[in-house]
């Protein structure tokens, strides 16, 4: 069964659902492109933005955003970049921790329905010398609008498990 | 007392709401504690990943949780980061732009029940800024627990409106 196998035959017949990488399938030079998209609404920045304690009237008052600028609302950057990393949660699933996201960049606002689309390459990957077995990778991720233009890239490090480990056999996965 | 305000006077014993400070008002070495502070439960974590196209079942699924190395689910990462980043708004609400973060760091997890504060110290303000009535200002935020342990960590870089130039003030909002 190959690293890039959609499912495991756990009895003749019988296909359990499995995805994402071990340490030891990540290659360095790897891209990965992330889908589905999703297309922002308005209403879902406006209820982030406040479950998250932020009330600023840029994010949430659309009279204000019309006065004070132009262009369709914009998104929160914040809930860009959450959703441009659970894009990613599918490929690099088997996380034992997210270490931190570095140089992330903004390079234009996402505005309500446009559609944002994330790709992500692996830049390095080193096995962790307190952990045997798991591995720290290193990635970078550009999130594109459907017309293509830049809207956020980072930098990810995230300690995963190598092939055989994690809890997945035992839960069930 | 301090300097900064909280309202501006808009008539004869009338007072409206004014958030932030300008670009002029911050200076190297300031530190805000940020209120009121955030209790987050599981479902608040669920609610995220659901919202965000996180496939991450460490942070929704406790069967497969207990498996794992915390025996319970985790908060995920993006909601404590929007939640820290949104307890600030009240301080930075004058930002024109976040221009990006240096480092998102998550030193110690966060769990349902937990209660999250933020803090902000000012690490630079810079005069020169891509926005001609705007300054930058760089910022260290960390969000911590009830034991006050700091879970996460953010150095970021923000565009302040100089006095008199932020769209409040402009749009008499």
């Amino acid at each position: 069964m190959g690293k890039h196998a959609s499912h495991h035959e756990i009895a003749p017949g019988v296909f359990l659902e499995r995805m994402g990488l071990f340490f030891d399938d990540v290659v360095v030079g790897d891209t990965y492109e992330h889908r589905p998209g999703k297309t922002f609404s308005a209403e879902e920045s406006v209820q982030h933005t406040l479950r998250a304690l932020d009330q600023s009237p840029a994010l949430t008052d659309a009279h204000f955003h019309a006065r004070a600028s132009s262009g369709a609302q914009p998104i929160n950057p914040l809930h860009v970049l959450a959703v441009v990393t659970g894009m990613m949660t599918k490929t690099f699933s088997k996380i034992v921790a997210n270490l931190a996201w570095q140089n992330v960049k903004f390079h234009d606002t996402v505005r309500a329905g446009e559609t944002v689309y994330a790709e992500s390459t692996v830049l390095e990957k080193r096995p962790s010398k307190s952990r045997p077995g798991q591995g720290i990778i290193r990635v970078s991720t550009t999130a594109r609008t459907q017309d293509g233009r830049v809207v956020c890239t980072f930098e990810r490090q995230i300690l995963i498990y190598g092939a055989g480990q994690g809890p997945y056999a035992a839960a069930g996965y | 007392m301090s300097a900064f305000t909280a309202y501006v006077p808009v008539g004869e014993n009338r007072y409206r709401e004014r958030f932030g400070l300008d670009f002029e008002q911050f200076a190297v070495g300031q530190k805000f504690k940020h209120r009121p502070g955030l209790t987050l439960s599981q479902q608040d974590s669920r609610d995220e990943c659901l919202d965000t196209l996180n496939q991450q079942m460490l942070h929704f699924d406790e069967q497969f949780a207990a498996h794992g190395e915390w025996k319970r689910c985790l908060m995920d990462s993006t909601l404590t980061t929007k939640v820290v980043m949104g307890m600030t708004w009240k301080t930075f609400a004058k930002h024109t732009r976040l221009l990006g973060f240096d480092e998102i760091a998550l030193p110690k997890p966060t769990f349902g029940g937990d209660t999250l504060y933020a803090e902000s110290e000012i690490l630079a303000v810079g005069a020169e800024s891509e926005q001609p009535h705007a300054g930058r200002v760089r910022v260290r935020t960390v969000g911590l627990n009830q034991r006050s342990e700091v879970v996460a960590t953010l150095t970021y870089e923000l565009l302040v409106a100089r006095a008199g130039y932020d769209a409040f003030t402009r749009l008499d909002y």
